[in-house]
């Protein structure tokens, strides 16, 4: 069982010789109880900020679905270029944490209608100041005059972050897979656990104590638990993120 | 950041006068000592409790009727209650004393107890004092304030532990027509006398004793009554003078067996005494209630009415609740020689277990000077009468009385009474001051504390801290539950028989006790709830870790 909010504040408050809470005084914590349920969200907020794709804020396991890589998707409209990345979301506080841009993928397989043979292939990245360039102009003649759309190659992120659109304007139904990561949620309640294994609870509770210490203005106490945290940030990079061998990619092939 | 030390002594007394940033520099002081007492070898010490006199076998001496006044008197301790006056040298069987014919040459047990009844009417709260004279136990004068009787005049004679084999003298005395004065003092070869109804600022002297019967005349020689500005309060004789305590002024009265330089002298016209029960005499000085606070004569004497004079400035909101209160409530003191302390009680007939009452120890401070130092009791229901004198033993002994009848022997045992005379437990409490550990603006955590209790027997007791001076947004640690075995001590320890004591233990034990928490002051609190021993909080030591302003 993950570790709980309560857990890692009273770990927190008993390292600090502090009151421990109960779950029944949990969400009235005062004075310095409060200030260290504040160092662990804060702490727990440091670690996302530190690697916003981390493994354990996917948004959905790849290839649930389908076996695409990706674990969102979008379909398109035809004559339609942009499309929200999360569309159930109001704003920018809760959209995705992060996109991986450089792993958009189209195909027809999963749309209602299509059948064998489906078309499948890699959207590609293109940015702003190029698409502006080369392409705007022309597809937006075709979107206004010609209605003249086309199966995407590549895909545009919008200035505002919020939407992705796809060039050239898509002539149907598509679906668009990519890879997306939440942003976590606070804990708030006592029982709320963190998103990831009980192991790197650790190096929450030393950013945890960094703050901590920080508030108690004790900068030698606060510069150690700082080294621990960034050990510890560096074997869960490690863990997570870097665990299969590096490559040499050439790109060329893409043109 | 390296933890600090700290440490406090036991040491001051309760201090309800000082602000909290004052007692910021008095850590050895306390906020609350409840049924502790400031012990005169150091530290606080939860107090004795009171036991039936009689113990089991104890008899009320008159039903539930009021005890009005005790004094203790040859080997047993006289009572008054309702309209009689008894007597018991153990509390199961009690003598009716307040006889009338009683032959002028004594009375055998029999021809004693066979006697009528000369009742005390109205009988008030009685006052007593004792001419000690050549006879085997002194003679007693009781006065009352019903004043509705005379004087009462008591003698028991033989020194056989029987009481069937004693003699016994009684007799009503006559002062003056009607007069039937409150209070009365033997001063100087006289029985004084004063504050009848009838005659409320006259004393009256009797003769100058030579013999038996002067103590009971007030017409021959040496006798006289004086009339003054003020309503006699009290009496008491002090040294070479008579100290007269009125409502509103104090007076001295000198030369009493000269008649022609007997003198009346004011020693302050501006303060008088709330309560003549109040006055004792302790340290070799009189104390009284006066209406600013507990005062000493010599105090009063040298300084006037200036405040300055009072000896209970650090319970200064007590005296004033009690002085604010002093027509509803009873008073009744008491001194414990040995301990060097004036208790005062206060309370009526239906403050029960919620009487309360003050214990001033005369105590030399560290600076050097002796003063009082203050603590209070809660749950003893002493303010009907309080009593304590030497017997004819030479041991002081001390009793109270209650408003059902019942006496005590007081400060004694480790549990009061209930209404029912069960054992009940004895609530104590010791708080510090909130202690800043010399800087306010630092934030500390604290990490354990020493304290140093020196237990009677076995130690139930806890410890609770409170941050910031116990500032709601402060989380509060549980309490600490302390438990403190009695060290069985070489010479004093019976093998076998003391199983719950720690053989080898020292007789002043350290307890450690790791405690959390952080702010940027706190207090301790040592409270028990038991009917354990006793036990002396000396002082405590503490570890902290300092850190940085906040």
């Amino acid at each position: 069982m993950a570790t709980t909010y309560l857990q890692l504040t009273n770990e927190l408050l008993r390292e600090l010789n502090e009151v421990v809470l109960t779950s029944s005084t949990f969400s009235d914590a005062i004075g310095i109880q409060a200030h260290a349920k504040d160092c662990i969200n804060r702490a727990y907020d440091d670690i996302v900020m530190a690697e916003p794709q981390w493994g354990f804020l996917a948004t959905g396991e790849s290839g649930a679905t389908d076996p695409f890589y990706g674990n969102v998707y979008v379909e398109t409209v035809a004559g339609t270029r942009w499309y929200e990345l999360k569309t159930a979301s109001s704003s920018v506080t809760t959209d995705y944490g992060a996109i991986d841009w450089d792993n958009f993928y189209l195909t027809t397989i999963g749309v209602s209608g299509e059948s064998a043979p489906y078309t499948s292939q890699n959207l590609k990245f293109i940015n702003s100041p190029d698409w502006v360039r080369y392409k705007r102009e022309a597809e937006n003649a075709d979107d206004s005059d010609s209605q003249s759309y086309g199966k995407p190659t590549h895909v545009i992120r919008s200035p505002d972050t919020r939407k992705f659109g796809i060039s050239p304007i898509p002539d149907k139904v598509y679906r668009v897979w990519f890879f997306a990561w939440d942003l976590p949620t606070a804990l708030d309640a006592h029982g709320d656990t963190i998103v990831f294994p009980d192991i790197y609870a650790s190096v929450l509770m030393a950013r945890a104590r960094y703050h901590f210490h920080q508030f108690k203005d004790s900068p030698q106490q606060a510069a150690f638990a700082l080294q621990d945290y960034k050990e510890g940030l560096k074997k869960m990079r490690s863990n997570f993120l870097n665990p299969t061998p590096n490559y040499i990619t050439d790109d060329r092939r893409y043109f | 950041m390296a933890t600090q030390p700290y440490a406090l002594a036991c040491e001051g007394g309760l201090d309800k006068s000082s602000s909290s940033f004052e007692l910021l520099r008095k850590p050895g002081a306390a906020t609350l000592l409840e049924n502790f007492e400031v012990d005169i070898a150091g530290g606080y010490r939860r107090i004795n409790g009171y036991s039936a006199f009689g113990s089991s076998s104890a008899a009320n001496p008159s039903a539930e009727n009021d005890i009005l006044g005790l004094h203790v008197y040859a080997d047993g301790v006289i009572a008054c209650t309702s309209t009689n006056v008894f007597f018991s040298q153990d509390g199961t069987s009690w003598l009716q004393i307040n006889k009338a014919s009683v032959a002028g040459g004594g009375d055998n047990h029999t021809a004693f107890t066979g006697r009528s009844a000369a009742a005390r009417t109205s009988q008030g709260l009685a006052h007593f004092t004792t001419y000690e004279g050549a006879s085997d136990y002194g003679e007693v004068i009781i006065t009352d304030e019903g004043s509705g009787g005379k004087p009462f005049y008591f003698k028991m004679t033989g020194t056989g532990s029987a009481l069937s084999s004693r003699t016994f003298f009684a007799q009503e005395i006559t002062v003056s027509g009607t007069h039937y004065p409150k209070f009365c003092t033997i001063h100087d070869k006289h029985l004084v006398v004063a504050g009848a109804a009838t005659a409320p600022n006259t004393i009256f002297y009797s003769n100058t004793i030579a013999d038996s019967d002067d103590v009971t005349d007030f017409t021959g020689t040496g006798s006289g009554s004086i009339v003054l500005d003020d309503q006699v309060v009290g009496l008491k004789s002090f040294r070479e003078d008579l100290i007269i305590f009125c409502r509103n002024s104090i007076w001295k009265l000198s030369n009493i067996n000269n008649a022609s330089t007997i003198v009346v002298t004011s020693i302050t016209k501006n303060i008088g005494c709330l309560d003549g029960k109040s006055i004792q005499e302790i340290g070799g000085d009189l104390v009284f209630l006066a209406p600013d606070g507990i005062r000493t004569l010599a105090g009063t004497v040298r300084i006037g009415d200036v405040e300055l004079g009072t000896v209970s400035k650090a319970i200064q909101p007590v005296i004033k609740f009690i002085a604010d209160n002093i027509g509803t409530y009873t008073i009744s003191t008491i001194v414990i020689r040995d301990k060097s302390q004036y208790r005062l009680y206060y309370g009526t007939s239906t403050t029960g277990s919620a009487s309360r009452g003050i214990i001033g120890t005369l105590k030399t401070s560290e600076q050097g000077f002796t003063q009082f130092q203050w603590s209070e009791t809660v749950g003893i229901d002493a303010s009907a009468a309080a009593t304590s004198g030497f017997n004819s033993n030479g041991v002081e002994k001390h009793y109270h009385g209650d408003y059902s009848g019942r006496v005590f022997n007081h400060d004694t045992g480790d549990n009061f009474l209930d209404s029912g005379s069960a054992a009940s437990n004895i609530i104590s409490k010791y708080q510090t001051p909130d202690l800043d550990y010399g800087d306010l603006g630092t934030l500390k955590t604290l990490r354990y504390a020493k304290l140093s209790i020196t237990p009677e027997g076995t130690v139930d007791t806890n410890l609770r801290i409170r941050y910031n001076f116990d500032n709601l947004d402060s989380p509060k640690p549980a309490d600490y539950s302390l438990s403190i075995p009695k060290p069985s001590l070489f010479g004093t320890a019976v093998f076998g028989a003391t199983a719950a004591h720690k053989f080898g233990a020292a007789s002043d034990p350290i307890t450690r006790q790791v405690v959390e928490g952080s702010g940027h002051s706190n207090y301790f609190r040592i409270f028990s709830d038991n009917q354990n021993s006793p036990y002396t909080v000396n002082g405590i030591y503490i570890d902290y870790e300092p850190s940085g302003r906040q």
